[in-house]
């Protein structure tokens, strides 16, 4: 299992290093992150298949379902980084935002949230109620902090009212996940099982600060291909991957 | 405790196999099958064992699942109970082995109390 994490280690600083050296060779950069995104999430998506290949032999079970959700939610992601870079590379043409590619972005939040969501009620009764209300304030907290902080970005760019709407559903996505996936950790933490769901707090916690950065810049146009930003999006698939890996080793 | 004869305790161990087996379906199939081989490989308890260990068994549940490994205790307890007939009462800051004490002296006394009710007949 070191080994994985070597793997996603190397994997992480590299893609660091050439994001931070960009500026010496910027033609490939536009390439490069275009084409990177889906074979990162589409290492995930596999990683998440062969957790899906070990526990779900019987769909009907609670169990089994959870890792369909996770899978399907996953393959729907890697499905919206596949729709950016066929907008890009193989098609050329300015990606219009929102995009095919937010439709299987946006839609990836379903099955992922009820892949938690089944996860973590199994578990309900290990949680006291102290627990679940500081993690609600906690979650209500950072909700209000981070509408708080695009709102004055997006709504003074004037854009379009979808478009506003997107620009705020990521992150609010994002934090509604966040909120069940940090139950999840506080029943874990203590079990093997912890350091899959520290992992997967640890890629949503990215992807939070990642889309809130996206919708940030996109909306005060800012925005370009290969934005440093754009890192946070690739270490969220990263500590997906290993998630389920871990996940695979653990139970 | 009374000390059980020989076939209620393969009894025992037999109901108490059984009600881990059907406990840890709380995550289906293919996860109680990897808790089971995660128990033989980190507390080298084999399925088998559990009767014997039970307090092993516990630990390794801990040691997978944290505080998660309450309600697969919990899930076990329950179908234990449910196959000897006693009903189910959660009890305040209780291991998986009071539990299993709680039951076994559960099981001893109706056993008393029919051979008692059977010799006065």
């Amino acid at each position: 299992m070191l080994n994985m994490y070597k793997i996603g280690l190397v994997l992480a600083v590299g893609l660091t290093v050439i994001y931070v050296f960009q500026g010496f060779y910027p033609e490939f950069m536009s390439y490069f992150s275009n084409a990177v995104p889906p074979f990162i999430a589409g290492a995930a998506v596999i990683s998440s298949g062969f957790a899906l290949r070990k526990y779900g032999r019987n769909l009907r079970q609670q169990f089994s379902l959870v890792w369909l959700c996770f899978t399907l939610g996953m393959a729907l992601w890697f499905l919206g980084e596949t729709g950016w870079a066929i907008y890009t590379l193989l098609l050329g043409v300015e990606i219009p935002y929102p995009s095919i590619a937010d439709v299987f972005w946006l839609s990836g939040y379903v099955p992922f949230f009820i892949a938690l969501y089944l996860y973590v009620k199994t578990f309900e009764s290990a949680l006291s109620r102290r627990t679940l209300g500081i993690t609600m304030v906690a979650v209500s907290i950072l909700s209000v902090l981070v509408s708080a902080a695009l709102i004055t970005p997006i709504v003074g760019a004037e854009e379009d009212s979808v478009t506003m709407l997107v620009d705020f559903a990521y992150p609010l996505l994002d934090l509604v996940l966040f909120s069940v996936a940090v139950l999840g950790l506080a029943v874990f933490l203590k079990g093997n099982l912890g350091k899959s769901w520290l992992l997967i707090n640890a890629g949503i916690l990215s992807n939070v600060s990642a889309d809130m950065l996206f919708s940030y810049t996109t909306a005060q146009d800012m925005y370009y291909s290969g934005h440093l930003l754009e890192l946070l999006f690739h270490w969220g698939y990263i500590f997906f991957l290993l998630a389920f890996y871990v996940h695979t080793k653990e139970l | 405790m009374r000390v059980l004869p020989p076939l209620e305790e393969n009894r025992w161990r037999e109901v108490l196999l059984e009600a881990a087996d059907e406990g840890l379906l709380i995550l289906g199939e293919s996860a109680r099958e990897a808790i089971y081989f995660h128990l033989q490989k980190t507390c080298s308890l084999a399925r088998e064992d559990i009767p014997n260990q039970p307090d092993i068994f516990a630990l390794g549940l801990e040691k997978i699942f944290g505080r998660g490994a309450k309600v697969v205790e919990e899930s076990i307890v329950k179908s234990l109970y449910s196959k000897l007939g006693i009903r189910y009462k959660g009890m305040e800051n209780a291991r998986f082995t009071d539990y299993l004490n709680d039951a076994r002296e559960h099981k001893t006394k109706r056993l008393n109390e029919y051979e008692e009710s059977v010799a006065l007949r």
